[in-house]
């Protein structure tokens, strides 16, 4: 069989008779505790989803690595969920944790990526700076979602957008990650901006393919 | 390795792992094939009996386990949901069951291009019906 194991879309021949599945994956991001497990929650099936983090050299010490030489890595529980648009179009929400020891996961994410939401606390902004910066960096589209906690203070988004200096192109706005409508407004946003945008070359991650 | 390895049925995922990630791989880390498939990666089992017969000795239950999933095109995120295992864990095991042309990989990425216009529509569509 030839199975088609490059990047691209050209389905495998001789598969008539099975669906073709599209798989579209969106990237919840943002500091700890600005509440992508709730968004995540709020509009998807979640599912338990084991992947491995890089130990840390504070942690190497620690851990011991008997039995699994050279390996480098402990398993984490990671925020995913999915959400079927029809039997043959699902989309899946990752959770990228914001700690930078999670850095060397971003790549391989945002890897073919639909496009990213920012999930912004006014407390902490900052927290959001290197998800706004990485995503700029690699073109890939995202809006900044601005969870309105109770006990935080109010911002309106075109606040939030001068102090995050975004581009114009850049959706910013406020929500309720527990609320479904609320983050379904910005999931909606998200994908009538990638619509919008102009079409062309994917400009993001061509550049990095996993490691 | 569970004695009894029809199902695994003993292993309640409740319970947690009652083995180390990497001994289900034995101690492999890579994928065989050294390619890293994609979390959205979608794969099927490739027709008849997805080779299974063929060489059971280098199956093991996590193998076979994996190839009744992939009945129908599955992403490997899914794959590693359903069976609780490491992701890292099952893109192993799933080399494994490429190279032994037992799984084939329907499409590895999303796409490399924006989806197209319908695509998105279609994306649109269903979010606003949730």
């Amino acid at each position: 069989m030839g199975s088609v194991r490059s990047d691209g879309a050209s389905m495998d021949d001789g598969a008539a008779d099975i669906p073709v599945l599209a798989a579209h994956k969106i990237l919840i991001a943002g500091g700890f505790g600005a509440g992508k497990t709730t968004l995540v929650a709020a509009i998807s099936e979640v599912r338990p989803l084991l992947t491995e983090e890089r130990l840390s050299s504070a942690g190497a010490g620690l851990d011991s690595l008997r039995g699994v030489a050279g390996k480098t890595t402990t398993t984490v529980a990671m925020d995913f969920g999915r959400i079927t648009i029809s039997e043959r179009l699902v989309l899946y929400l990752f959770g990228v944790p914001g700690q930078e020891r999670f850095w060397f996961m971003w790549d391989e994410l945002a890897y073919g990526a639909l496009g990213a939401v920012v999930l912004a606390d006014v407390r902490r902004l900052r927290d959001c700076f290197p998800s706004v910066n990485y995503f700029e960096t690699r073109s890939l589209p995202f809006v900044v979602a601005v969870n309105c906690f109770d006990d935080a203070p109010h911002y309106d988004a075109e606040e939030v957008r001068v102090a995050l200096d975004l581009d114009p192109d850049v959706p910013a706005m406020l929500c309720d990650a527990r609320k479904l409508s609320s983050v379904k407004t910005v999931l909606t946003t998200l994908v009538e901006s990638i619509s919008a945008a102009d079409p062309g070359p994917r400009r993001m991650v061509s550049a990095l393919p996993p490691v | 390795m569970p004695p009894d390895g029809r199902d695994g049925k003993w292993v309640r995922r409740d319970l947690g792992p009652v083995v180390r990630p990497y001994a289900v791989t034995g101690g492999r880390t890579e994928p065989a094939d050294g390619e890293v498939l994609d979390l959205v990666a979608v794969v099927v089992a490739a027709g008849g009996n997805g080779g299974a017969g063929d060489d059971p000795i280098r199956q093991t239950p996590e193998h076979r386990k994996i190839l009744r999933l992939c009945q129908r095109p599955v992403t490997v995120a899914d794959i590693a949901s359903d069976t609780a295992l490491p992701v890292g864990v099952v893109r192993v095991l799933l080399a494994d069951l490429i190279l032994q042309e037992a799984v084939r990989v329907v499409r590895n990425r999303p796409t490399v291009q924006l989806p197209g216009q319908d695509v998105l529509k279609e994306i649109l569509n269903g979010l606003r019906a949730l």
